[in-house]
Parts: structure tokens; sequence; C-alpha cells
């Protein structure tokens, strides 16, 4: 149960492939709190709080509330908050209000996007330790 | 006029100059231009590929897995299986606690099955302790079931469900207080029987 280095929220080198821990929270499920993740984390469900996970997979009809921290951050759902990740794809149904700090960045054609999409180097995730203060 | 009328009347394409057949210079000019470099790939991250649909398993079900740890409170109206660290409550319909898995909290549910580590209370009707399963506090339950090996440090009450943990529920209808205490309800109507 380690969990990520304490230093870097993001872990921007690729994993060795093996035995990938993968996480999903179904539909009926609300979190409220804080979601610390290696691996994979798929949500279908409802997260008040900050998530944390290597690939982040924000399913259709899914609600999320808080920042969330990763490395790959493919959303369908809908997200009110900051998003960190170096690759962030946007899917058709999504809904994102807030901020998406990328490296990497691809919308489809539907997506709402009411927010600010900063571009940021890469040594701008590796050296992630803290999720900066921003401006609503 | 409008500002994005569409452009109906496109400019015409300039008529490619149709080099002459006789003079093979230009055409060989035309053939031999490097082709475009390749678009440059931004490092490894463009690699990885997501897949769109994920159903791997079936939908209601939540897992926690091993390495996922959760601060905070998990509610759920259907089934969790939990193999991860979760500090705060979980609440569930039937809650699978792994053998890896570690709550600090309490967990509710209509059946709960431990073969981890709880630290806190169980509320279930049904509770299922397995060998592995290692449960520091209380439990209040209706049906319970402790396999050897496991360990239990806390009170077992039968109170799941009665509002005030006395015997005499009110809002449960006899039939169902039966099942679970069938010497109260037989001794009951026979005292009532014979008062009657």
């Amino acid at each position: 149960m380690s969990a990520l280095p304490k230093r870097a929220l993001i872990r921007t080198e690729s994993r060795q492939d093996g035995a990938i821990p993968m996480s999903r929270l179904g539909r009926g499920i609300t979190v409220t709190g804080k979601l610390d993740a290696e691996g994979d984390l798929h949500i279908h469900g409802r997260v008040l709080g900050t998530v944390r996970a290597d690939r982040i997979v924000i399913a259709p009809g899914s609600d999320v509330e808080g920042d969330i921290v990763a490395r790959d951050a493919q959303i369908s759902g809908r997200v009110l908050g900051r998003v960190f990740a170096l690759n962030v794809t946007l899917d058709s149904s999504a809904e994102v209000t807030g901020r998406i700090f990328h490296h990497t960045v691809e919308v489809a054609r539907g997506a709402r996007i009411d927010a600010r999409m900063p571009w940021r180097p890469l040594n701008f995730f590796e050296t992630l330790e803290q999720l900066p203060e921003t401006q609503p | 006029m409008t500002m994005f009328s569409r452009n109906d009347k496109a400019p015409e394409a300039a008529p490619a100059p149709k080099p002459a057949a006789a003079t093979p210079a230009p055409i060989a000019a035309a053939a031999t231009p490097t082709p475009p470099p390749p678009p440059p790939t931004p490092t490894e991250n463009r690699r990885f590929q997501m897949p769109t649909t994920s159903t791997s398993s079936s939908p209601s079900v939540s897992v926690i897995s091993k390495a996922l740890k959760i601060t905070g409170q998990l509610e759920s109206t259907e089934d969790i299986h939990i193999e991860g660290e979760v500090e705060g409550d979980v609440r569930g319909v039937s809650v699978k606690v792994g053998q890896s898995a570690k709550i600090n909290g309490t967990v509710h549910g209509e059946e709960v099955e431990v073969s981890g580590t709880v630290n806190g209370k169980i509320e279930a009707r049904k509770v299922v302790l397995t060998s592995t399963a290692h449960m520091s506090g209380d439990i209040v339950h209706q049906d319970i079931r402790i396999d050897s090996g496991a360990y239990v440090d806390g009170h077992c009450r039968p109170e799941y469900g009665r509002p005030d943990g006395k015997a005499h529920a009110v809002q449960k209808p006899a039939a169902a207080q039966g099942e679970a205490r069938p010497a109260f309800g037989s001794g009951k109507s026979a005292e009532v029987r014979s008062i009657a």
C-alpha cells in the first residue's frame, strides 16, 4: 500500500506493465473525500473531493466536483473543478467547468467546456508537489 | 452582409499548371520533392490510448482496488468490493471487505463480509467474518457467522434494525421478528394465549 512518492503528485513515466490495479466506482456510489490511487481509476458515480490516480476515466453520467490529478485523464462526464493531467481527452459527452492544466489535450466535438485550458510544460507536471491555488 | 455567410462562390482553385508532356523537367521536379516530414510525435505521451468503452465488469459493482486509498465517506446503493484502504465510513447494500482491505470507520450494509481488517464498527443485517478477518470494534447484526481463525475484538449485538437496542422492536412485524428470535415470539404468544 505504498502510495506514489510523496513529492511528485503525478508519475510521468509510464509504469512497467504488469498487474495494473484497477479500481472502479460504480454508478450508485457517492464518495465524499479524497481518493488516492495507483493505476487506473474508473469513475461512474459521484465524487466530491480530490481524485488522484495514474489514469482516470470519468465515464458518461458521472459527476466529479473537485480537483483531478492524473497522468492520463479521459473525461466523458461532468467535472466541476480543476484538472491537472499530462494527457487530457475530452469526449463529446464531457462537461467541464473550471480549469484544465494539460500538456496534450484532445477535445471531441460536442464537449461542453467552460474552462480555461492552460498548457504546461512537462516539468510542470513532473515537479507538481502541491496543487497550486488558482483564482476562481 | 452577414459575417459568417457561407462562402458559396469559393474562388476557383487556380488551375494547376499543366506541365506540358513535352517538357519532362518540371514533372521530374514535381515528383521529387521531399515528402513532408512526419508530424512530430510529442514524446511518448501520445502513445497512450484509452479504451472508450470500458465495460469490463458489471457496471453496478464498485471495486476499490488494493492501490486505492479513500479518505472520506463512501456511500452506495449497490455492492462494494473493497481491497484498498478506507479512512471513513462505508455504506452499501452488500459490502465485501477483501483480504488486503483496511477500513477505519463504520461499515453499514445489508450484508457485510469481512476478510480484511476493520477498525470501527459493523452494522449490518448479515455479517460474515471469514477466517482472515480482523475486526476491532462492535458488531451490530441480525445474523452473524464467524469462521474459525477470525479475530474479533468487540461486542456482537443482535440489535440491527432496532431503534433503541431493546429486544422488542415496535416497527417490525411479528413474523419477521419470530424468525430471528423464535423463543421470544412463541413465548409471548403462549403467554398471551394463557392470559386469554
